[in-house]
């Protein structure tokens, strides 16, 4: 496709200055007439209009791109507010005497501020938090319960530690030692392990069953999420067992008797313990 | 102390100058209401003015700064402010000339730009069919690129325009140049960005 001809014919037309203006809606309304009417029969001018006119939007989208951070505007309305209540007081007092009494008269405002702040900061922390920790262990369970169905088959099937640790590797970024099956406690077997994703972070599934029921246990980096520290140790009937070791975080998830459950947490814990 | 609640009109004239403009402003009904009124205004503009800021300063705190000073000014000169006219206008021009007394926008305002120089991108999408450039507006990382490589100056104008929908002769103002200039450098931004966008994708597509 030859371009010189519509480019030289456009340009002639068009001038670039007018084409932004007149995408912009800034020509007067005769211009903006004249314009529209050569539009009508000019088909290199309508392209480039089109053309500027899908740019313009672009620029807009892209040009809107960095978002204040959450607790910046939170800062900014107590320096507002500070600021408002101080200045009656600068306003009234001679300079010299504004000096000498302002900051006093500031000082319970920038109080007030900076305690709402800390509040607000503390109370939404507080919040944040119990809602991560609510959505964690509803996500655990959720986990659980698709593990439960039928139609539900671990990646890895064994009960062979030597076969389900090997087939993590290169698949998470941690790894993590299976106690042997004499460290087990009674009638706890291994049945298999898959690999998924909790609260954003890639994690290790293994199945167990204690006396015929279901156990869940997802094994995650401790580091990554430093915050959560507390779940609930029962929801909807099934028991949360948390527990932690250098390196890892270990959840596990069951309806068997929280003391059996226990037991499967602390040989898991204790395999991590170098010999 | 005086109370200059309790004097006459023509007493007022007698009392220090200070204190007679202090009573006054005081006596308006506008302290508290000015400043909710103020915020009424501002505060949804506080993520137009950061995001612009950002663009001036290209660092967070800076930009977060650079936002409260203008908010701290502009609550201090509210009063002057002539209602029916154009806040986002005014507020963004207190944020421009904030942005100049800073050390980045010293800098920024001895760089030297060549408002008439000769017009080297007349024929900017030669080579390039319209159609071509629409397909690269859908890579948001070569705009952004594109952006950032743009003069400060046709940058600045052309997000006061196309990001925040500010028309010519209030861009003229926060900018403070005539609005002829504002209307060049918003057209040779779009040009110098169809230039940068152009290369990046070779003639192929």
């Amino acid at each position: 496709m030859n371009q010189a001809p519509q480019t030289n014919q456009s340009t002639a037309h068009l001038d670039p200055d007018k084409l932004s203006a007149f995408i912009d809606g800034e020509l007067p309304p005769a211009e903006q007439q004249g314009i529209e009417q050569h539009l009508t029969t000019c088909h290199a001018c309508t392209l480039r209009v089109l053309s500027a006119t899908r740019l313009k939007g672009a620029i807009a989208r892209a040009g809107q791109r960095f978002a204040p951070p959450p607790e910046a505007l939170a800062r900014l309305t107590a320096q507002l507010r500070s600021q408002t209540q101080a200045k009656p007081q600068l306003q009234v007092e001679a300079k010299r005497t504004a000096r000498i009494y302002s900051m006093p008269s500031l000082r319970p405002a920038v109080w007030t501020a900076l305690a709402a702040t800390i509040l607000l900061t503390v109370s939404l922390l507080g919040w944040r938090q119990l809602h991560q920790t609510n959505t964690l262990a509803a996500e655990l369970l959720d986990q659980h319960l698709a593990t439960l169905s039928t139609g539900a088959i671990p990646q890895v099937i064994s009960t062979d530690r030597h076969t389900v640790k090997p087939w993590f590797q290169g698949r998470l970024p941690f790894s993590f030692n299976l106690p042997d099956t004499t460290a087990l406690p009674p009638d706890t077997v291994l049945k298999g392990a898959d690999l998924t994703y909790l609260n954003g972070q890639p994690a290790a599934l293994l199945f167990f069953t204690i006396h015929k029921h279901e156990v869940s246990v997802f094994l995650t980096q401790r580091a990554a999420r430093p915050t959560l520290t507390t779940l609930p140790s029962i929801r909807a009937g099934f028991t949360l067992q948390t527990a932690t070791t250098p390196d890892l975080r270990i959840i596990a998830v069951s309806d068997v008797n929280p003391a059996d459950l226990d037991l499967l947490v602390a040989s898991l814990v204790h395999a991590q313990s170098p010999a | 102390m005086v109370n200059a609640q309790c004097l006459p009109v023509y007493a007022l004239a007698l009392l220090p100058r200070n204190l007679r403009l202090a009573e006054a402003l005081r006596t308006m009904p506008s302290a508290t209401t000015l400043s909710a009124d103020f915020e009424q205004l501002a505060l949804p503009l506080f993520a137009s003015l950061y995001n612009h800021a950002f663009w001036l300063t290209r660092n967070q705190a800076e930009a977060e700064d650079l936002v409260q000073e203008t908010f701290t000014k502009a609550l201090r000169a509210f009063d002057t402010f002539e209602s029916g006219t154009n806040f986002k206008a005014w507020i963004f021009r207190i944020l421009r000339n904030t942005f100049l007394t800073t050390r980045a926008g010293i800098g920024a305002s001895r760089t030297v730009f060549l408002e008439d120089h000769p017009d080297t991108f007349d024929t900017a999408t030669v080579g390039a069919t319209p159609e071509d450039i629409l397909i690269r507006l859908d890579n948001q990382a070569a705009l952004h690129t594109a952006l950032e490589q743009l003069q400060p100056q046709l940058r600045e104008a052309l997000l006061l325009c196309d990001v925040e929908g500010i028309k010519y002769k209030d861009i003229a103002l926060i900018l403070d140049v005539p609005i002829g200039t504002v209307m060049s450098r918003i057209s040779r931004a779009r040009r110098t960005l169809r230039q940068i966008l152009l290369p990046q994708f070779g003639e192929s597509l």
